[in-house]
């Protein structure tokens, strides 16, 4: 890489491990002062983690970073702060009790004593410079959320930064709010910040950035690419990787191996929920599950997919439509019932939802029974530990005992004891949210493996996953998710291109 | 090693470190730490018929933290079993009095039911704000404790008052004779019968019933259940109301077996100390049949203590706060020297 004295940031063969897993590898970028750079990638493409390695959050295990052609020590936030490098983070980190001058001053605070009245009089101007529409007296929790991002952006130059990061910053916000945001970025920029912005909509950064950063699986593809001369397709190529389609054609995909039956294991008619408090609210949706059948569920996190699941598990309120399973009417139906009637369920989080890490094996194995009985009925625990035992030695769980806690588990054998839960023989649709996340090979492989044998015994499956790659190997359908609604269905040959552009809202 | 082993053996590590930093205070306040102790085990268990006395404090005490076990274990922390002990006792007082003259064996289990629905419902309305709004039932039911001594205090001065008491204290007319279950002076078999089999039922439910083994997962992990598709309303509701309802047994039992009546203000600190008990068994309820002996005996000790060595009685309230010190902070290092104990499976 040239040295300039133009370039505000170097970094050169940065690489960054969590555990065996390479987040970032031999990533080397350089950005130019004064611009307005983007970074793009997939889910676990490494965004992220380049963001907070560039704000000194993180400590790259090997590799070089220059601020303003000054060696970086590398994971030192005081350092990089005191260069003028600041990170506006993906979910906000401001308390909510705290007024907007109290927060303000909390980012700053050096140990002076103040008067209320002073603070708000004082960042009350700093707001004012920078055009932030909001009373410093106002409280954190009482502001919308665009305001809050602007508050944080704000706090973020409080301390002249001269290189600012925003990490996502419009995941969060509707289309005419980010577009306020846009136009106070070119600000900055006109006065002088450079500014990197973590995106995912490519339209988006066409629109703003200068120049592009692209990262797929830890790896640079390609830095920095002006964006005069690239348009949606080639940077949505770029991002998802020729190789990926490429594979994928030459893969033999094995065709569902049984005729589909005519019985449908999951139909939603004209769906819509109220917003959930962990995604964006569905409209309208309308998705049938053969028995036999896997649809697979593409799109960028957050844009419903998580309320889908919630909504089949009637965990959010339901605005309008109805849920069938295999034919009989369940919108009314309690989670439990639903249940009863053949509903499983492979949460998101596996460690949070889908086991319960303080208990014992045997508890968190028997709970799906349990339920389904009278709350205060007499139970056998020898008889279901020794049926636990039997099923987790089915599922080639390794442990040592079924009184062992499930946190004592690695992942791949914990993911195990969820699915031989979920996948009994009564199963007749099968949600399985990102079941392979942070597997290894071998677990993934058999997590697969089982999915497959359910749905070749008549299951239909729900699969949702943020792995391109995954999704096209295992699906018999795809259907594409962006912003609450279906946006697009595909059959295979899946073409990667058309489903990468639907999931960033591309026109193609 | 064994869990039950590193549970003991830590519950006795807690009470050991209490008695040191105590008999330090002691020191310090110039009474000899030595004869304090001397006299306080004289007391708990050695001294004719000291056994009688911490099993006549025990049992009410026992009652009453296994059903703090019970919300406990379901991730309520349930610290209002003063209240609900007190509004069991009145409930079954007002049954008493209303009963007054019928025949025993209508009226003790009247008073018994009586006195269970008083603790559940002093315990419901704390689960349902905590359930249906998310209000914090460490301050609702920390409250109702309060609320609960005044009404105590005015059901005594007032509606129960004992017109011919002429003590300082206001406190209801004594209970008929047939109603008693025991006295202040022997121990009563009855009362220790109830308590015991009070204890293998809630084992039974705790160890033997769904609610059990789903209370315990939603007290470890509350979204895992959810997803599991219960909604955590019966659950929780049912910890409340088991929870309440015990400590309103156990009111009932003070009132018809050794107090005989109620007194305003009447064991002051019972709740509390059942709730020290359930942390010192480490929310068992075998552990809590001893840890309930234990400051059974600290309790009867508390009576003996001035008598013998002169020295306060309040010593023994020290020593209980100390072992609660002990138990509620948690020290980093304690749990990595017990984290040691459990073995990891990593495969």
């Amino acid at each position: 890489m040239v040295k300039s004295d133009n370039n505000i940031f170097e970094c050169n063969n940065i690489t960054v491990s969590f555990g065996s897993v390479h987040a970032l590898q031999n990533v080397s970028v350089a950005f130019e002062r004064g611009k307005i750079h983007a970074v793009v990638g997939q889910n676990g493409a490494g965004k992220t983690t380049f963001a907070r390695v560039v704000a000194g959050l993180i400590q790259p295990s090997t590799g070089k970073i220059l601020v303003n052609n000054k060696q970086m020590l590398g994971g030192d936030v005081k350092q990089a702060r005191a260069a003028g490098v600041e990170l506006v983070h993906q979910s906000f980190a401001l308390p909510p009790s705290f007024t907007v001058a109290e927060a303000m001053q909390f980012g700053a605070s050096n140990g002076k004593i103040y008067s209320r009245r002073g603070l708000e009089k004082f960042w009350q101007k700093h707001l004012d410079n920078l055009g932030v529409n909001v009373k410093s007296k106002q409280k954190i929790k009482d502001l919308p959320v665009e305001t809050l991002q602007a508050v944080e952006i704000a706090r973020a130059l409080i301390s002249d930064a001269k290189f600012l990061i925003l990490d996502e910053p419009t995941a969060v916000l509707s289309p005419e709010t980010t577009d306020k945001l846009f136009e106070r970025v070119r600000q900055l920029k006109q006065s002088g910040v450079t500014i990197i912005l973590v995106l995912h909509k490519l339209k988006e950064v066409l629109k703003i950035a200068d120049t592009v950063t692209v990262l797929r699986g830890g790896k640079l593809v390609q830095s920095p690419i002006s964006c005069e001369n690239i348009d949606v397709k080639k940077l949505s190529a770029m991002i998802i990787g020729e190789n990926a389609s490429q594979n994928l054609a030459n893969s033999n995909r094995a065709a569902p191996s049984v005729a589909i039956k005519p019985d449908t294991a999951l139909d939603i008619k004209q769906l819509s929920t109220i917003k959930d408090v962990e995604g964006a609210a569905l409209t309208d949706v309308n998705l049938t599950i053969a028995a036999g059948e896997i649809v697979g569920v593409a799109g960028i996190e957050g844009n419903g997919q998580r309320t889908l699941v919630r909504a089949i598990a009637d965990m959010v309120g339901i605005k309008s439509g109805e849920i069938y399973l295999n034919d009989q009417n369940m919108t009314q139906m309690s989670h439990l019932e639903r249940r009863s009637n053949g509903l499983r369920i492979i949460p998101f989080e596996r460690n949070v939802e889908g086991l319960s890490l303080s208990s014992p094996l045997w508890e968190n194995w028997s709970i799906r029974n349990y339920l389904q009985r009278p709350i205060f009925s007499l139970i056998k625990p020898k008889e279901d530990r020794k049926a636990c035992n039997t099923n987790l030695k089915k599922w080639n769980v390794h442990y040592s005992n079924v009184d062992q806690l499930a946190g004592s588990l690695s992942g791949g054998n914990a993911q195990k004891v969820i699915l031989s839960r979920e996948m009994d023989d009564e199963a007749k649709l099968i949600i399985a949210a990102q079941p392979t996340r942070g597997l290894d090979i071998g677990a993934t492989d058999f997590v697969w493996k089982s999915l497959r044998k359910a749905r070749d015994n008549g299951c239909g499956i729900l699969f949702i996953s943020s792995d391109l790659d995954e999704l096209f190997d295992i699906s018999d359908r795809v259907i594409v998710f962006l912003s609450g609604q279906l946006v697009g269905e595909f059959m295979p040959p899946f073409d990667i291109k058309k489903i990468g552009a639907a999931m960033i809202e591309a026109d193609l | 090693m064994n869990m039950q082993f590193i549970t003991i053996f830590r519950a006795l590590l807690f009470i050991l470190l209490a008695l040191a930093l105590c008999s330090v205070i002691f020191v310090i306040a110039g009474f000899s730490a030595v004869e304090l102790f001397e006299s306080i085990i004289d007391g708990a268990f050695l001294r004719n018929g000291a056994m009688k006395h911490a099993l006549r404090w025990a049992a009410p005490l026992f009652i009453t933290s296994i059903g703090v076990i019970i919300s406990f274990r379901a991730g309520y922390f349930n610290i209002g079993a003063q209240g609900q002990f007190y509004i069991g006792a009145i409930f079954a007082a007002f049954t008493a009095e209303w009963l007054n003259g019928a025949p025993a064996f209508v009226v003790i289990p009247a008073c018994f039911i009586a006195g269970a629905t008083g603790g559940a419902l002093w315990a419901l309305w704390p689960g349902l704000l905590r359930l249906k709004s998310g209000a914090d039932e460490v301050i609702t039911t920390l409250m109702g404790n309060f609320l609960a001594s005044l009404i105590l205090i005015y059901v005594t001065g007032g509606p129960l008052k004992d017109p011919s008491g002429s003590g300082q204290q206001a406190s209801s007319r004594p209970l008929d004779e047939a109603y008693r279950l025991g006295n202040s002076y022997e121990l009563s078999p009855t009362i220790i019968m109830i308590a015991l089999s009070l204890g293998l039922f809630m084992w039974v439910i705790a160890n033997r019933t769904t609610f059990g083994v789903v209370s315990g997962l939603a007290g470890r992990n509350a979204t895992m259940v959810e997803w599991q598709g219960t909604k955590l309303l019966r659950v929780g509701l049912a910890s409340f109301l088991i929870s309440g309802g015990l400590a309103g047994i156990a009111g009932t039992v003070e009132l018809m077996g050794p107090n005989g009546r109620l007194a305003a203000g009447f064991l002051p600190a019972h709740g509390f100390t059942a709730i020290l008990i359930a942390l010192v068994a480490n929310l068992s309820i075998a552990g809590a049949a001893i840890a309930a002996l234990f400051f059974g005996g600290l309790a009867s000790a508390a009576l003996y203590i001035p008598v013998m060595s002169g020295l306060p009685a309040s010593a023994i309230e020290i020593i209980n706060a100390a072992i609660a010190l002990f138990i509620t902070a948690k020290s980093k290092f304690l749990d990595k020297l017990f984290s040691l104990g459990r073995a990891k499976w990593k495969k």
